[in-house]
């Protein structure tokens, strides 16, 4: 009778342990579940920023020289030239905080000095991804005084929203892909135009710029020669 | 002239490409814009000794600063040759020296320089309307209020020369 009892009493308690372990259960499938969530949002995130691909190229550090001295142009002389290993085309990037990003492509090499010309020159075209949607097209310097980028190509039916990140595309055979350049400030629809125009402000501030660094990263000549800037 | 004068518009061009080229000098950037000393130099110049002497000085320190500059070759030199030349046919005699006259010459200057510029922006290279905003008339306007200042600076390196012209 008593072992009965007793019976009883530890079926009530497996009974209960099996309900708080069913509890429990449920908690941890919610937690992997969140994880699951997370990890996915991460690696979203990670792709549109490009952090999780390191990019594979050595890189020669340089300093700012000077400036080109008319309002005209907005080139920058570095201290590194063809002795360094500086080639024509060759990306130059910057770090703002932990933040790599575009400061330009090399233009004309000498000696020891080489000339840049930044993305806030109207000269340049780069090729980008826009967003979460990662939508193509390209990207300029606003106007000659302006630390301003501009987007052009991209469809108005695209929804452009404000702080979205711009990176390079890799197409163009200068730049590598996934280099941050900055983020949207602004689109402008056009009535006369199919595409809008999106403002975009560089990570990079252009007037505190000192150091920068020149990748290694021979460009592609081939498709240089398809776009003509290469004879 | 004596060799002395041209040694002082050599330092004065050389210092003025400095000025404008160096990242240190960025101080006197007013809203992306840098003032054209070299240029105010130039009409200075020809203002002061004729249209020879500015447009020779256009000439080759408008060479210094294509060669210095990502400009094509030519681009910065024929509007200061151009410029050098123009306003040496409005000099002292003709135009009085005060803070207006000066300003006024230094302003119109810099606006037929900058759209001298923007013909030749077309032909050279890509160029916009919106630089007459962004760049011709900010230039202009800060030419113009700097160059009294830097007039009577030049009035004082140049005072010997300026004395045997007349002035």
């Amino acid at each position: 009778m008593g072992r009965l009892w007793a019976g009883f009493t530890e079926l009530n308690e497996v009974r209960e342990e099996l309900r708080k372990t069913r509890e429990k259960l449920q908690q941890y499938e919610s937690i992997a579940e969140e994880l699951n969530e997370i990890r996915y949002e991460n690696d979203h995130l990670r792709k549109i920023l490009n952090l999780s691909e390191r990019i594979g190229y050595e890189s020669i550090p340089a300093s700012i020289i000077a400036q080109d001295p008319d309002n005209w142009f907005r080139t920058l002389i570095i201290n590194r030239g063809k002795s360094d290993g500086v080639m024509v085309n060759m990306p130059v990037v910057a770090y703002k905080e932990d933040d790599k990003a575009v400061v330009g492509k090399v233009v004309e090499v000498r000696g020891s000095i080489s000339r840049i010309l930044p993305i806030i020159s109207s000269d340049i075209r780069v090729g980008i991804k826009l967003g979460e949607g990662r939508e193509p097209g390209l990207l300029y310097g606003a106007s000659s005084n302006a630390n301003v980028c501009v987007i052009d190509y991209i469809s108005r039916a695209v929804p452009v929203k404000f702080n979205e990140p711009v990176i390079t595309s890799g197409q163009g055979g200068v730049f590598p892909a996934g280099l941050s350049i900055g983020t949207v400030i602004k689109s402008e629809v056009l009535e006369s135009s199919a595409y809008q125009r999106i403002i975009v402000k560089p990570v990079i501030d252009f007037n505190h710029l000192e150091e920068v660094f020149i990748i290694k990263k021979e460009p592609d000549k081939e498709l240089l020669q398809i776009f003509g800037e290469v004879e | 002239m004596t060799v002395i004068p041209y040694i002082f518009t050599a330092v004065l061009i050389i210092l003025s490409l400095i000025i404008q080229g160096h990242p240190s000098f960025d101080v006197i950037s007013i809203a992306g814009v840098k003032p054209d000393l070299l240029f105010i130099l130039i009409v200075y110049l020809a203002y002061s000794f004729g249209s020879f002497y500015g447009e020779v000085t256009g000439f080759i320190s408008g060479l210094l600063h294509d060669a210095i500059s990502n400009a094509p070759l030519g681009f910065l030199t024929f509007p200061k040759m151009a410029l050098g030349f123009i306003a040496g046919m409005f000099g002292r005699s003709i135009i009085k020296s005060n803070i207006i006259t000066v300003s006024l010459i230094i302003f119109i200057a810099s606006l037929i320089k900058g759209l001298i510029t923007l013909i030749l922006a077309y032909i050279f290279h890509q160029a916009s309307i919106s630089t007459v905003i962004s760049i011709i008339l900010p230039e202009a306007f800060y030419n113009a209020l700097i160059a009294p200042p830097l007039f009577f600076i030049f009035d004082k390196i140049y005072e010997k020369e300026l004395e045997r012209e007349g002035f």
